[in-house]
């Protein structure tokens, strides 16, 4: 996983709300199987992207020269809401894309996104407005989020302040997997299990048949 | 000693392994249930990295959104799309990789995860279950916590180390007093909690449901009533076992047997939240003041009221609220302040994890006794097991006769996952979780509501109030 650190890019606003994880990885492309040259780039907000002709909607915001190069994304509420499909932040990340900015996202889709390197940052929604304000003043301009500062720097120098567990910070920082965390306690695991199974014999077991 | 708690709080600390000063906690996994829906993703990392499955025991894989719910008896070779096929293939070989035990296409008891769990007796009050899948929520109606998790690192680290990372959420009680007025069920009391709190009313709560009308609940209701916790944010939905849920798990295949029963129960009645526990937050709902509902945008919230209209965005005070409906309606087609009683529908579908369990079969087949439906659509029982009993109880031969198909189980036409989809611009009322944009298919456009709803709205070919069909 790619450690997260300062990152400084171009920056997209995305004024719709409620997109949820089906519009960020339509269903029909879920059953790909996602390897290096054939990932879900193509897939991300294809709906949004392209029309049914599969020609890019010139008015969709992405399909501006301007953000050909984004990195950063400043949704509106609600991003990520709805079902838990992983590939949302697949799709996110193959898209380009390192980072989200919102007012609010989808608890399982924010999560998903930090287990896979993606910074989704909640700020206040009067700070998101500005930002969209900024960025469409000045389309293709910069932002800068510094993860470890938890620091999000508009196009205008305004600094704004956001909230990430000490947890994911460390792990988004240090780009470490978590299972090689979780397995320093197998120890404390394994006690768990045995007074657990000992405790409540009754728990079910299910068998390959 | 610790004060009073609740049922969420009694279930969390016992799962407890570390606990971290920084804001997550590792939790003991139960039992975890894997779909083959993005499970490849976390199969795939797991073979890259070398890792097995620590307890592979404590999983089932189940296939359930890639199945298609026609021509079962050719096998693989019935499911034409190759890209499909290999899905299901996928997770059969997966479960055979890594030594799962797995309930296939093929197996006797197939059916959508959320529906075998606890038809298998798998989901017990007191226990931790993890999923892959959003609704996992569901089996939190028989006293469990059950949590959705990604189908990529999460359910990877659920099978390598037999527990999950979790932020503790606050607790949240949804109190539902009073008894339902005929006709409203589980599916209507849900979908007005979304419609009052929002999409993201519940986001970081773990929800209790309680109240004289979840007591008077069956197990059915009560599974459709956490299934769609997510649907207002939440990951964790769960109900207080008691009477209804003992005799629901007792003789099932899973369920404590011999001497280990008396002590399950022992156990079980110290999970109810105490008399004086507190929560974070409090709602109630008063049963008697529900009416059938029916969603007309393109979010769950999106519901009203059968007999009520559709809204008038200019009426919207709030501009996000209102840049949402307008963009809802123009997707669904719909004017503003149209009378939901006067939308004409394409289609129905009558299955997925909310609503296709035996009393939901019932309820629609009460409805379509006797009459013709006035447009095409089809009924998918949620579990092979259901399919057996609908059968034996002569519900297949009133859906065929009033001109639906009678399919096998998975989850179908919910999100298409299967091939199975609602056409562009075709409008579907579904008894399904989600009305969101091309849930069911490219332009389909969705009305979520209960079963018997479906029914009514399959015999007029519009939305209809069921209340005036039946006395029911």
């Amino acid at each position: 996983m790619r450690p997260f650190t300062v990152l400084t890019a171009v920056a997209a606003p995305l004024e719709i709300a409620k997109i949820d994880t089906g519009m960020i990885l339509p269903g029909r492309y879920m059953r790909r199987h996602r390897r290096p040259g054939h990932d879900y780039a193509e897939a991300f907000l294809y709906d949004l992207r392209f029309n049914d002709k599969g020609r890019p909607r010139e008015d969709f915001v992405l399909n501006h020269p301007a953000y050909h190069d984004a990195r950063i994304l400043v949704t509106d509420s609600d991003f990520g809401c709805g079902s838990s499909r992983e590939g949302a932040a697949f799709a996110v990340m193959d898209y380009g894309l390192q980072a989200l900015v919102g007012p609010s996202f989808g608890e399982i889709f924010q999560v998903n996104c930090i287990q896979n390197g993606i910074l989704a940052v909640t700020l206040p929604e009067a700070a998101i407005h500005e930002l969209w304000r900024q960025l469409k003043e000045r389309p293709g301009a910069e932002m800068t989020i510094d993860l470890p500062q938890q620091t999000v720097t508009a196009p205008d120098r305004t600094v704004h302040t956001f909230e990430i567990s000490q947890l994911r910070k460390d792990r988004l920082i240090r780009g470490i997997d978590d299972i090689d965390v979780t397995l320093e306690h197998l120890g404390a695991i394994e006690r768990f299990e045995a007074a657990r199974r000992a405790a409540l014999p009754w728990l079910p077991t299910a068998r390959r048949s | 000693m610790s004060g009073p708690r609740t049922l969420f709080e009694k279930i969390w600390s016992e799962h407890v392994i570390v606990v971290s000063p920084q804001g997550e906690e590792l939790l003991y996994v139960d039992f975890n249930l894997i779909n083959e829906g993005q499970s490849f993703l976390a199969f795939d990392q797991l073979r890259i990295e070398g890792r097995t499955s620590r307890r592979p025991q404590q999983h089932l894989a189940v296939t359930d959104h890639y199945l298609p719910t026609i021509n079962r008896a050719l096998g693989t070779a019935g499911m034409p799309n190759p890209e499909i096929r290999r899905v299901v293939e996928m997770l059969d070989e997966n479960a055979t990789e890594f030594a799962l035990p797995h309930i296939g296409w093929h197996h006797r008891d197939q059916g959508i995860a959320h529906v075998i769990a606890p038809e298998l007796g798998i989901s017990q009050p007191g226990m931790l279950i993890t999923c892959n899948d959003s609704h996992t929520a569901t089996n939190g109606a028989c006293g469990a916590l059950a949590v959705p998790i990604g189908g990529g690192n999460q359910l990877k680290h659920v099978i390598a180390t037999q527990t999950v990372w979790l932020k503790k959420p606050r607790t949240l009680r949804i109190s539902i007093e009073g008894a339902l007025p005929p006709a409203v069920s589980a599916k209507d009391v849900v979908l007005a909690i979304i419609a009052d709190i929002g999409v993201g009313g519940a986001t970081g709560y773990a929800v209790e449901y309680a109240g004289s009308a979840v007591r008077a609940m069956s197990m059915e209701g009560r599974l459709t009533i956490c299934n769609m916790s997510i649907e207002a944010g939440a990951r964790i939905g769960m109900i207080a076992p008691d009477d209804t849920t003992y005799q629901f798990i007792a003789g099932r295949a899973n369920a404590p047997k011999g001497a280990d029963w008396p002590r399950a129960l022992a156990y079980w009645t110290t999970l109810p939240s105490d008399p004086d526990a507190a929560f974070d937050k409090e709602l109630c709902l008063d049963a008697g003041a529900l009416a059938p509902m029916v969603s007309w945008g393109t979010s769950p919230e999106d519901c009203s009221p059968v007999d009520g209209a559709i809204p008038d965005p200019a009426r919207i005070g709030d501009g996000d609220r209102r840049r949402h409906v307008e963009r809802a309606l123009d997707y669904m087609r719909l004017k503003p302040a149209t009378p939901l009683e006067q939308v004409a529908i394409d289609r129905v579908f009558i299955g997925s994890c909310t609503n296709s369990r035996i009393e939901d079969l019932r309820a629609a087949a009460r409805v379509l006794e006797g009459r013709k439906t006035a447009v095409p659509g089809m009924v998918s029982p949620g579990s092979s097991a259901v399919k057996r009993q609908a059968e034996a109880e002569g519900l297949d031969k009133i859906f065929l006769a009033a001109g639906l198909e009678w399919r096998d189980s998975g989850c179908s036409m919910c999100n298409g996952s299967n091939g199975e989809l609602v056409a562009p611009g075709e409008r579907c009322a579904s008894t399904t979780n989600r009305n969101f944009e091309g849930r069911q298919g490219r332009g389909a456009l969705t009305h979520i509501m209960s079963p018997s709803m479906v029914a009514a709205a399959a015999i007029f070919g519009r939305i209809t109030d069921v209340r005036r069909i039946v006395g029911t």
